[in-house]
Formats: C-alpha cells, structure tokens, sequence
C-alpha cells in the first residue's frame, strides 16, 4: 500500500511541475473541502475529547452553570466509589462472558453453514441469523423486556409448562446480567457469523487437500487448519466485538435500569446516570476518562497478541 | 474434497434447524403478542397465542401517538445523515489520498484516532455544545454531530487510492475541475464501497438511542427507537400496544434488508462495518 502512494506522488510532482494553474486550482479544492470536514470533525470529535479530559478536574452541575476546580479530587472520590468500582466488575464480567459465548457460538454455527452443500439453504440460514441484527436494539430490549416479564412472559409461561417454578430473570440478582446477556447474543451474534463464513470462505482449498493426503480427520482439518487460519478474521473479531460490548447501552437502560443492587450497572449506564439524571458531569466525565483508558488498554492488549500469534 | 457423511450432514443441519427456529421465537413472540387483546393480557393467565386475536394494539398504537410523526423523523435525519456522510467521506478520502499539503499525515492520523472513542467518552461536551448551538429538541441536534464519520473518511482514503493516477491526470489535462472529477469519475469507481458504508450509516442512523434520548425530549420531535421505549413506559401492562408498534417499526427495516440482502452481507464482509 506505502508503494502506490510513493508512486502517486511521484507521478503527482512531474506533473505539477508542468501546470501551475491547475497546482493552483488543487490547492484551493484541498482547501475548501477540508474546510467544513474538519471543522465538524473539530466542534463534534476534537473539541469534545479535550473538554472532557479538561471537565474531569471540575465540579460542574449544568444546572447551577458554574464549574470549580477541583483537581483530581474526582478520581479519587472514583475509586472510594462502591458503585463505580462495582460497575468496573460488572462491565468485565459482562464483556468477558459475552465476548466468548459470542465467538464459541458463531464459530460453531458459521462451522454448520458453511458444511451446508445445498448453496440456498445455506443462504437462507445465514438470514435467519443475521435477521436480529438488523432490528433496533431498543425495539429488540423492549421485546425481550416482555418475553422475560415475571407474570406473562414467555419464559415463565415455558416454566409453567414444565412445571418448573417461575424466575425473576430482570430482577434477581443471579438472573438479570444472564438475561441480559442472553438478549445481547441474540442481537449480535449474525455479524459474527457472517464474517466467519466470509473467512472460511477466503481459505484456499489446497490446505485442506495437503492435510487430507496427511490423513487428517475432520476435526484435525477444523482445529489445525481451519482456527489457525482464521487468526486474521478471529482477531478483528475480538477486537471489534470487545469494543462494541464494551459500549452496549440500551440493553441495560431499557431492561434492567442498572437494578437489582446495581448487579447490571455496567460503565456506559453509570457515565449516563451520572451525567444526565444527576447532572454530576464533572465527576462523570472522570469516569468517562477512565472508560477511555480501559478500551485503549484493552485494544492494544488485542493488538498485541494478535501480531506476535501471526508472526510465529 | 471432504469425504463425504451423510450421517454428520444431517446432524448439522438438524442442529442448524433447531437453533434457527429458536432464534425466531421471539420475533415469533412479537408478532403473536401484538394481535392479543387487552383482554388475553388481563385475564393474567399467560398463553403463547392470543384468545380473542384483534388489532386493538395497532389502532391503539396510531391513536395514542404520534406514530407517522416519529417514522418521519427517523426517516427524514437517517436520509440526511446518509446523504452527506457519503458526500463528505468520499471528498476527504479523495483528498487524503490523492493530494499533497502541509499537515496531512497528521491531519489523517488525528480523524483516524477518533474511531477509538467510545461516544460516551465525548457524549457529555458534545451535549454541551449542541445545547450552546441551541438545538436541543430539533432534528438538528441528531444530524449535526454524524455528518462525517472518521472510518468512512478511512475507507474511501484505502479505496481512492487504488485508482490509477493516470486516470486522474487524463481527466484533468481534458479540463475536468476536482469536484467534477470526484463526482464523474471517483465516485462511481467506489461505488460499491459506498454502497456499504451507505447502509450501515443509515442503518446506525435509524437505530441509534443514545444520542436521542440525551437532546430529544419532546414527544413529537423524537426518532422511533426512542419513542418506542418512552410509549412502553407509558403502557405498561398493555404490551400488545408496544408490541405493535414494535412490529409497525421492525418491518420495514426488515423489508429494506431483505431487498438489499447481497449488497449488506457483501458490505459486512468488505468493511467490517456494524
């Protein structure tokens, strides 16, 4: 990719040499059309990224509209923090759980269709599960709000059936971010699986022949030809499904509201609570700061192992 | 190439079957519920089908609210937002690309960098700002701050620039201005790239509910994520009500997917977009 550009710009300078007009004319467009992109880069990206590092030090309520410095007394106050400190957990715990079902699920499933011969059928398949992906995630929190529902819900009346007493999946403590969870990977998972197939596809078939002439059984070809190289796909993957549930919102403000005893108030709901039903903006922007730290951590973990697995 | 079983085939695809249809239940669950009578719900003995199936829900749904109103409003800012992020991505790409100035590596590296920023990092200042800019509770406030969009700038750049300079030159030695040559030349060339980040913006255009539910507040202002959840506040024990307009709001997008099925999947796998 470097190559082409050298080149480019190579062919650009003898070129320009030639016409000055026109070496004019390209500055003045590069000019004005950067203009208004990065002024809306600016006021909406830059601008609010330094303010919210610079709002963090402050005490600042929208609604008395005057802020005080404060120093770091924010981030102190953040780690002294029960609910803080217990939303870290559950923000991990969620991610951590979900991430892995996610990818085992989708590897699994992706497996399936791509062993469909029949090529409609696998078609089809792939439609029904990437069909949840596409519906709004408040509308799908709003459906799974009733299905899960203590008198009238679908899982109870299932219960019922089976003459198995009913749970409280929203509101016990050891059901909700299961429950959660479960509605996030209905969600989410045709995404996964679409990329999956998409990189079961790009493997060349020669592999899988050398491996066959070697004696190899189904389940060497899956674990010894078939994961290695899906490491590319695997690790974009991760890392984008990391970040996106890292991030996930309306699950958590529609279903569970953070509630019971704050086992489902992951960072993204308590950065919101904080500064939007409290108005505490100072002391949510130190949050907001740390959630930035954790992702760019986490990233650049991802990162890291991915390259050094695709080096060896 | 594989030896072939018809024995493990089957298997798969009966495990394939089962987990497919589970997947549909609740849309299954949607669809059923919304046609219950507020009767069937009352009576408190919970039931998969409705009883007495009405559409009660759905009148309820265009009576009660101002269900046209919202649709439109999504419509009319996830088109826009569409619109002008293509436009915008395309222009920048085609600068970052195929243009020299001062500045431009880093310039490119910073809008590159702000893909890694979780929007509730810069959501409460860029709530600040649009409340400085005066447009909480219009339309504005949601299509303002998505106009560009740092990945799409990223994906035209890495498209661009697989276009031939000469290409380039020879349009221009024929008297072609920039724009002109953006637009007859560049574009359709990415057109399938733009295709897909077409989609996937709209999509998280009309999806998106954070945003909107921090600068709208007004009932009739609101984009149809958020409205649905507000009406399911206000009808609680009656879901076959939100369950309708759950359905009402779910179809369309499902017939637009449906449409453009091999264009969204293709989209997915080229850019990785969600």
């Amino acid at each position: 990719m470097n190559k082409s550009i050298e080149a480019g710009n190579t062919s650009k300078r003898t070129f320009d040499k030639g016409t000055t007009r026109s070496y004019q004319n390209e500055k003045w467009f590069v000019r004005i059309a950067l203009a208004p992109i990065l002024l809306l880069f600016g006021v909406f990206a830059f601008l609010p990224i330094a303010w919210s590092l610079l709002l963090s030090f402050y005490d600042y309520s929208p609604l008395s509209n005057h802020a005080v410095f404060i120093g770091i007394r924010n981030y102190a106050l953040l780690f002294q923090d029960a609910v803080f400190l217990k939303s870290l957990w559950v923000t991990f715990k969620f991610v951590g759980i979900t991430v892995i079902s996610n990818i085992l699920i989708t590897l699994v499933i992706a497996s399936a269709i791509y062993a469909i011969r029949i090529q409609w059928l696998k078609n089809l398949f792939r439609t029904l599960f990437f069909l949840p992906a596409i519906a709004p995630l408040a509308g799908t929190a709003i459906v799974w709000t009733t299905i899960l529902n203590y008198d009238s819900g679908l899982f109870n009346v299932i219960l019922g059936q089976l003459h198995i007493a009913p749970v409280h999946w929203l509101s016990d403590p050891k059901y909700a971010l299961l429950s959660v969870i479960m509605m996030t990977l209905w969600a989410d998972i045709g995404y996964n699986i679409v990329l999956f197939i998409a990189g079961r596809d790009s493997i060349a078939d020669m592999y899988y022949e050398a491996a066959i002439l070697d004696g190899a059984n189904r389940w060497h070809l899956f674990f010894f030809v078939t994961l290695p190289l899906l490491r590319r796909t695997m690790l974009f993957v991760t890392i984008t499904t990391v970040i996106s549930y890292f991030q996930a919102f309306p699950q958590f403000q529609i279903m569970t509201k953070g509630e019971p005893f704050n086992e489902t108030r992951v960072l993204a709901l308590n950065i919101y609570d904080q500064a939007f039903s409290n108005s505490n903006m100072g002391y949510a922007s130190a949050m907001a700061t740390i959630f930035l730290i954790i992702i760019l951590i986490v990233t650049l973990i991802q990162f890291r192992l991915g390259r050094s697995s695709w080096e060896q | 190439m594989q030896r072939k079983s018809p024995w493990l085939d089957s298997i798969v695809l009966v495990f394939l079957i089962v987990t497919a249809v589970a997947m549909m239940v609740p849309y299954l669950w949607m669809v059923v519920s919304s046609f219950k009578s507020n009767m069937d719900i009352m009576s408190g003995q919970g039931s998969f089908f409705p009883n007495h199936p009405t559409l009660e829900g759905y009148f309820t749904v265009f009576e009660d609210a101002p269900f046209v109103k919202w649709m439109w409003n999504s419509a009319i800012s996830a088109v826009i937002i569409t619109i002008i992020t293509l436009f915008t991505s395309a222009l920048a790409g085609y600068v970052f690309a195929k243009h020299q100035f001062k500045g431009k590596r880093i310039l490119f590296m910073l809008i590159l960098a702000t893909m890694m920023i979780p929007f509730q990092v810069i959501m409460i200042p860029t709530y600040l700002i649009t409340a400085r800019l005066g447009l909480i509770d219009h339309l504005a406030a949601i299509i303002l701050p998505n106009l560009v969009s740092s990945y799409g700038v990223f994906l035209a750049k890495q498209f661009i620039e697989d276009i031939p300079q000469d290409l380039l030159d020879a349009a221009r030695i024929d008297g072609a201005g920039e724009l002109r040559l953006m637009i007859r030349i560049i574009a359709p060339l990415i057109l399938p790239m733009l295709s897909a980040l077409g989609i996937f913006t709209f999509m998280n255009a009309w999806n998106n509910y954070l945003w909107p539910l921090i600068v709208l507040n007004d009932t009739d202002h609101m984009t149809v994520p958020l409205a649905l959840v507000y009406f399911n506040g206000t009808h609680v024990i009656n879901y076959n009500v939100v369950m309708s307009a759950a359905v009402l709001i779910t179809l369309p997008v499902m017939i637009v997917f449906l449409i453009f099925q091999k264009q969204f999947i293709k989209g997915l796998t080229m850019t990785g977009m969600k």
